[in-house]
């Protein structure tokens, strides 16, 4: 009999310490899963790490870039007869960054030309641009079509591809303006665009150059249906 | 014969709580590897934390100097009429530049990945790529969007639009599926030019590829926060 108690007693006693781990043990899971960032690995926290610093170093610029704006606003207010002169610098440069100016550098040029196998399409040239802008090309232009914020690539008949609505034939002459190593390397690396194009058989050429230029686009950015919206 | 009832309940309980206990143990120990792990990678977060902190700082800076450097234009503007006539015109480059939040009509594409692609032989077409992207803003473009915006990044002169694994990357942020396209334009345009036959939409949707296109009577684009510098083009004369 006295037998048989204690062993209810240490049976019972061990079940309800065993609970109490397993009550502890869920605890420290639950903890465990929390936000997005702390569940992230080496790898990625070091990828968003030189995110954050790419991005504040660029926010960084354009601060700069404003306050030395205002300065010299306010260096100019006092003689009121020159603030226009700011106005005006400003506007130079947002024209020269809406490629309503001839820009010239160092860069690349591009040749695609269509072959007896293959043809050069909308494709191979919108992805170059890409490619190209990847690679912080300043300027661009294809057959001395400056390419901008607006420009369409796109296809007409067989023959043509339309660029800011203009007919160009083949072969295009694609130009870039930026530092040329890193152009270069950006189309040339393995697996990129110059392998895919001859691996499509599709006749591809580049020359680096010291100068480059690049024609203003000829027409003008109108908003029509867009406002600021203040 | 009931002593032994009891002793087996007993016994099956406890061999229940050991397996549970088992299993937790086994949880924690894969967390805690990761844990271990973590030490390195705390102070990673730690920095991404500092600097996501130093961003947002410079960004209410840089918004408080963007209004003030506004208002110091308007002054040195209306010394004169040809000033006025500058300030618009700087007012619209900027805008064309994306560095203004702008507001009109226009349509709002959505592209996700298609569901029920088990019957398809090829799964991969039916999922949204970075080329689908570029192709459908090129198709805007020609449409004559006036500003394109995917998943709230502006799309403006110097944007690509990358994929690094299966990662997509418009002026280097991340973005994911759904992909919200707006475009602000005639909406009627937009639209049929999407629509067309033979178009690259009707090729997304032959691909298996979940497509809606919604004309829109007002929709906001923001702006582009990066910023413009030339360092290799020089203005030729």
């Amino acid at each position: 009999m006295k037998g048989k108690y204690t062993m209810i007693i240490s049976i019972g006693f061990a079940a309800l310490i065993l609970t109490a781990i397993m009550f502890t043990q869920f605890k420290t899971v639950e903890q465990t899963d929390i936000t997005a960032i702390e569940t992230m690995r080496e790898t990625e926290l070091r990828t968003e790490l030189a995110d954050w610093k790419t991005k504040y170093d660029e926010l960084e610029e354009k601060l700069n870039e404003t306050e030395s704006k205002i300065n010299e606003y306010q260096a100019e207010v006092s003689n009121s007869k020159e603030s226009s002169n700011v106005l005006d610098k400003e506007l130079a440069e947002t024209n020269m960054y809406l490629g309503y100016t001839k820009l010239q550098g160092e860069g690349i040029e591009i040749t695609l030309s269509d072959n007896e196998y293959k043809t050069i399409d909308r494709w191979d040239l919108l992805q170059l641009v890409n490619e190209l802008k990847l690679a912080g090309a300043e300027a661009i232009s294809i057959n001395n079509e400056r390419i901008v914020s607006t420009t369409e690539i796109a296809t007409v008949g067989v023959q043509f591809i339309l660029i800011n609505g203009n007919r160009i034939p083949a072969p295009f002459t694609v130009k870039a303006i930026g530092d040329k190593k890193y152009l270069e390397s950006a189309i040339t690396i393995k697996g990129g665009y110059i392998d895919e194009m001859k691996v499509n058989e599709k006749t591809v050429d580049y020359t680096v150059k010291d100068l480059i230029e690049i024609p203003a686009y000829s027409g003008k950015i109108n908003f029509e249906y867009a406002e600021e919206n203040k | 014969m009931k002593e032994k009832n009891i002793a087996i309940m007993l016994g099956i309980m406890c061999f229940l709580l050991t397996v549970g206990i088992c299993i937790q143990m086994k949880t924690v120990t894969s967390n805690a590897f990761r844990m271990g792990k973590t030490y390195a990678e705390n102070e990673l977060r730690n920095n991404v934390l500092k600097w996501k902190e130093k961003y947002d700082v410079a960004y209410e800076k840089l918004e408080t100097k963007e209004a003030r450097l506004e208002k110091l234009r308007e002054t040195a503007s209306t010394s004169s009429e040809s000033s006025e006539n500058i300030k618009s015109e700087l007012e619209k480059n900027n805008m064309a530049l994306g560095y203004t939040e702008v507001i009109g009509k226009g349509i709002t594409i959505t592209l996700k990945d298609g569901e029920n692609v088990s019957n398809r032989l090829d799964v991969a077409s039916s999922l949204v790529h970075d080329a689908d992207l570029i192709e459908v803003i090129n198709a805007l473009k020609n449409a004559g969007a006036e500003a394109i915006s995917i998943n709230g990044e502006r799309i403006v002169d110097k944007t690509a639009i990358t994929c690094a694994g299966n990662i997509i990357k418009i002026n280097n942020e991340k973005v994911g599926v759904p992909f919200v396209i707006n475009a602000i334009g005639l909406p009627e345009k937009l639209y049929g030019a999407l629509k067309m036959q033979g178009g690259y939409i009707s090729k997304l949707k032959e691909d298996g590829v979940f497509v809606e296109i919604t004309q829109q009577n007002s929709i906001t684009i923001p702006k582009y926060n990066g910023v413009y510098k030339f360092q290799y083009a020089k203005v030729a004369e």
